[in-house]
């Protein structure tokens, strides 16, 4: 893992912001800093807004109040492909690639704004981060597993080196090895190597363990934040998040 | 004539009628992938575009050369209907059947809109068939043969343009996923717009060779097109360049082979029964996939 795939790099962080459809904020008043080297995360229930929040920092979704900056760029209801340009990369939870495109060709899209020329290096580095995927380079995107599926769609951002990584839920429906791997191996070392990284995660306690900080969503607001270390020792959140490792419950 | 001379000579109208189709179709294919808009005024752009090549045409110049005249004429046509008319029906988040009855809106307007201009009458291109070449047991002309190659060309261009360009892949992932495409950079509008100007010269050139093909024609000649379109389309998977390709193949072969047998008037009932028995079977098309997630 010799690569520099990402870049270190630059601040996100978004103040007092609201986000949501139709007009109708889903998420409000959020306030997040993901700075380079670290890994935040973000956790809570299933409709808490985490998906949302993600889109409305990325272009997706529009943005109805409050600020988005990354660097010292202001980057509020800024299009996607500016947001992309920027040097943000993001991972969708779902429809996180292109399904009819070959694995080679979806590389090429992330790579899109690439010089002509840089583009086949680029694929080169991104596949010796991923090396299963260099056997499967003229297979449909639509038809690989689950595990590949997901690689492919981190690799795709890993076109642009990215200095900032937002990405939800990446280890959803990935086998507990796997999801393991993708966490601790890859994300961790994004940040390690100097990259902001902003991560939705279903799993809590995988979250804390490669998280600098913790955000818990719910009904679109923070209700609890803190230090992995901080979140383990206080009793709403292990009893919301942890207790048992099974059921997840609302967030008082 | 021998029932083998009938089934091949019928087999040259189809190969004439498909190679047509297939230009019409992935054109109309792509602007359903790439904006989701099932554009009924296809048929209407086709014939205005054949209009204004004739008209070149008829004022003494090289009919092949008019071409390039329905090819603008179609590539800007369509462009402004999609920036003027669907486009703004789009973003107001109506139904998409609402795009669909604008568009049929579009299409009689386009249609009887060129009829009140041309007139009613027949008018045909200034273009000699050239020699008739009996090839295998079909009987075709020069100018076929050389609407085949024209046709034969553009489709390998299309194919180029698809698989190994960089504005083919951004059109293939805007088709994809739209969301995605403009989070790795792509500009998706300018993608769109490329998209309405590249069909709608597919259209242009499709409605003149098809005038050219048809020998004579009127304002109103491309009125049920829409039907072998469709069916053509859902053959091969609706927003599928190359099941466009195929289905066209299929069905100008089966409607000009049926016409030997039944009635040239049924062309486009066989179209459409071909239609219906792929909605109702595979509905996706040969080629197509349902579109899940
Ligand atoms: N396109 C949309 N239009 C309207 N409402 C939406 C849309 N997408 C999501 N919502 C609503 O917004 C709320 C938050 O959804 P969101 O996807 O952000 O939740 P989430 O925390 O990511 O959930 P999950 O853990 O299931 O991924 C939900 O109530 C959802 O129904
Ligand atoms: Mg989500």
């Amino acid at each position: 893992m010799s690569v520099e795939l990402s870049q270190s790099g630059q601040v996100l962080t978004a103040t007092g912001l609201s986000a949501g459809y139709d007009g109708r904020p889903i998420v409000q008043d959020v306030n997040i800093e993901a700075t380079p080297g670290k890994v935040v995360s973000i956790v809570g229930p299933n409709g808490s807004g985490k998906s949302t929040l993600l889109k409305s920092l990325v272009g997706v979704v529009p943005v109805l109040g409050g600020t988005v900056s990354v660097g010292a760029k202001d980057i509020t209801n800024m299009t996607p492909e500016k947001v992309a340009a920027l040097g943000v990369g993001y991972v969708p939870q779902i429809d996180d690639v292109f399904p009819p495109l070959t694995v080679k060709e979806n590389l090429e899209i992330g790579g899109y704004l690439l010089a002509r020329r840089d583009v086949a290096t680029r694929i080169e580095a991104v596949l010796e981060f991923f090396p299963r995927l260099k056997v499967m380079l003229t297979r449909k995107a639509g038809k690989l597993s689950g595990g590949e599926r997901k690689m492919l769609a981190m690799g795709r951002v890993l076109m642009l080196s990215p200095s900032v990584l937002v990405l939800d839920e990446p280890t959803a429906n990935l086998a507990p090895i796997v999801a393991t791997q993708l966490l601790e191996e890859y994300i961790r070392g994004f940040a390690d190597h100097g990259s902001t990284v902003l991560l939705v995660e279903q799993r809590a306690k995988a979250a804390l363990r490669i998280s600098d900080w913790t955000c818990v969503l719910g009904g679109g607001r923070v209700v609890l934040e803190g230090a992995p270390r901080d979140l383990e020792q206080d009793p709403v959140f292990v009893e919301s998040f942890l207790g048992g490792g099974t059921a997840r419950h609302q967030a008082p | 004539m021998s029932a083998v001379s009938v089934f091949m000579s019928s087999f040259g109208f189809g190969l004439m009628t498909a190679a047509v189709l297939a230009i019409a179709t992935v054109g109309f294919t792509m602007q359903f992938a790439v904006t989701n808009v099932l554009n009924l005024a296809y048929g209407s752009v086709m014939i205005n575009s054949a209009f204004v090549a004739y008209y070149f045409n008829a004022r003494g110049m090289n009919a092949w050369v008019t071409l390039v005249f329905g090819m603008v004429t179609g590539a800007v046509v369509s462009w402004a209907l999609n920036r003027f008319v669907f486009t703004p029906f789009q973003r107001r988040n109506l139904a998409p059947i609402t795009v669909v009855i604008v568009a049929l809106g579009v299409d009689l307007v386009g249609t009887f809109g060129l009829q009140a201009i041309v007139g009613g009458g027949y008018v045909s291109f200034r273009l000699a068939p050239g020699q008739e070449y009996h090839i295998l047991g079909m009987f075709l002309s020069g100018m076929q043969l050389v609407i085949l190659a024209i046709c034969a060309v553009v489709l390998g261009m299309i194919h180029w343009l698809l698989k190994y360009t960089r504005l083919g892949k951004a059109m293939r992932a805007t088709s994809a996923n739209p969301n995605l495409a403009r989070n790795s950079g792509v500009k998706t509008q300018m993608v769109i717009s490329t998209t309405w100007l590249i069909s709608g010269a597919l259209c242009g050139l499709a409605g003149t060779v098809f005038a050219m093909n048809t020998g004579v024609f009127e304002a109103t000649s491309a009125q049920l097109y829409i039907v072998m379109l469709l069916a053509a389309m859902f053959l091969g998977g609706p927003g599928e360049p190359y099941g466009a390709m195929f289905g066209a193949l299929t069905i100008g072969l089966a409607t000009e082979i049926s016409a030997a047998y039944i009635s040239p008037q049924y062309k486009e009932v066989v179209a459409f029964l071909a239609l219906l028995g792929m909605l109702t079977f595979r509905p996706y098309g040969i080629f197509g996939s349902e579109k899940t997630n």
